[in-house]
């Protein structure tokens, strides 16, 4: 089996990716948000309020769409030695 | 005895240079790099001098190594992937030597400086955006676009996937060197505690300090493989503009 598909590895890579992303996420979105705030439309605090929803948002979609990319979970059900 | 233990990562100047107001100071960080680029380069030209049919240890490392990149690209991108085996190839083995350089007592983790990552995510993510606009043009602003949106949901849906593409730099950036300077924190903060434990107490932390070390090793391996493996999807997803399932093994 070629180490690329090794399960451990993986599995180890998707677990400490979803971390990073929902976090990620967030950064941006509260980021976004701010900046309109600050040096665009001065709706303080506004902006980071809806970005910071829409990052918790677009973070758990992406969790959830990598989660469901992994080999072997339920809805791609594929064979799985 | 009082020291942050961030004090490690601090960089001090050997020989202070600046072009043009550019400060271009060699340190520690430098050096390192430099290390490891000739490190790697010298391993690897050394292993694909001979070019036996039965490799001997060197050869059959560096193949092991090739043999794996290319099977990242080959799950992730497909075969037209493969014309990005160099740059992918480069940074797999450029982020692995430095993560487990770094490792070696006195030594310093070139990838625990944000400005480094940050670099490579760029570049990265970059590249896949140039790539995508050659490719479709205009069309690849569709990437903010799922598939099976309803219309009514698109001023929602195109923040949200705005958002998601502005974190993928981010999160390239901030995983690689969280991960490096945290592990190190940890390593330095239970040295510590073993050196001032004494004899009596200290070989706990010591014990920890050798397991830790070992599980950095590990780590160092994964971040680089995730690293790759993240540019490699970024990559194709600028490739096919959600076109066939290309997770599909």
């Amino acid at each position: 089996m070629p180490p690329s598909q090794d399960p451990f590895y993986a599995g180890l890579g998707q677990a400490v990716r979803i971390g990073t992303d929902l976090l990620a996420s967030l950064i941006v979105g509260g980021g976004l948000g701010w900046v309109l705030d600050t040096y665009l439309l001065d709706s303080t605090p506004w902006g980071m309020v809806v970005g910071l929803v829409l990052g918790v948002i677009a973070g758990i979609r992406n969790a959830y769409r990598s989660a469901m990319r992994w080999p072997g979970s339920p809805p791609d059900t594929e064979s799985k030695e | 005895m009082e020291e942050s233990p961030l004090h490690p990562f601090e960089l001090h100047n050997y020989i202070p240079l600046s072009l043009g107001g550019l400060d271009i100071s060699i340190n520690k960080a430098v050096i390192i790099m430099w290390v490891v680029v000739a490190l790697v380069a010298y391993l690897m030209l050394r292993a694909g001098a001979s070019r036996q049919l039965v490799p001997g240890k060197l050869q059959s490392l560096a193949e092991m190594l090739v043999d794996f990149i290319r099977g990242i690209i080959l799950d992730t991108m497909g075969k037209d992937g493969m014309r990005f085996f160099p740059l992918v190839a480069t940074l797999f083995l450029f982020i692995l030597f430095c993560n487990l350089i770094g490792l070696i007592p006195g030594s310093y983790t070139v990838t625990s400086q944000i400005v480094v990552t940050a670099v490579f995510a760029c570049v990265v993510y970059g590249l896949s955006l140039v790539m995508g606009f050659l490719l479709h043009g205009a069309k690849f602003l569709g990437i903010l676009v799922p598939p099976g949106t309803p219309g009514w949901l698109l001023p929602l849906m195109i923040p949200i996937e705005l958002i998601s593409q502005l974190a993928r730099p981010i999160s390239l950036a901030v995983r690689l060197f969280a991960n490096m300077t945290a592990g190190h924190v940890i390593l330095g903060v239970l040295f510590g505690l073993a050196i001032s434990g004494g004899v009596l107490i200290g070989w706990l932390p010591f014990a920890f300090t050798i397991a830790m070390n070992g599980l950095e090793v590990g780590i160092a391996f994964i971040q680089a493989y995730i690293f790759t493996v993240l540019t490699c999807v970024y990559l194709g997803d600028a490739f096919h503009l959600h076109g066939h399932d290309d997770h599909a093994h």
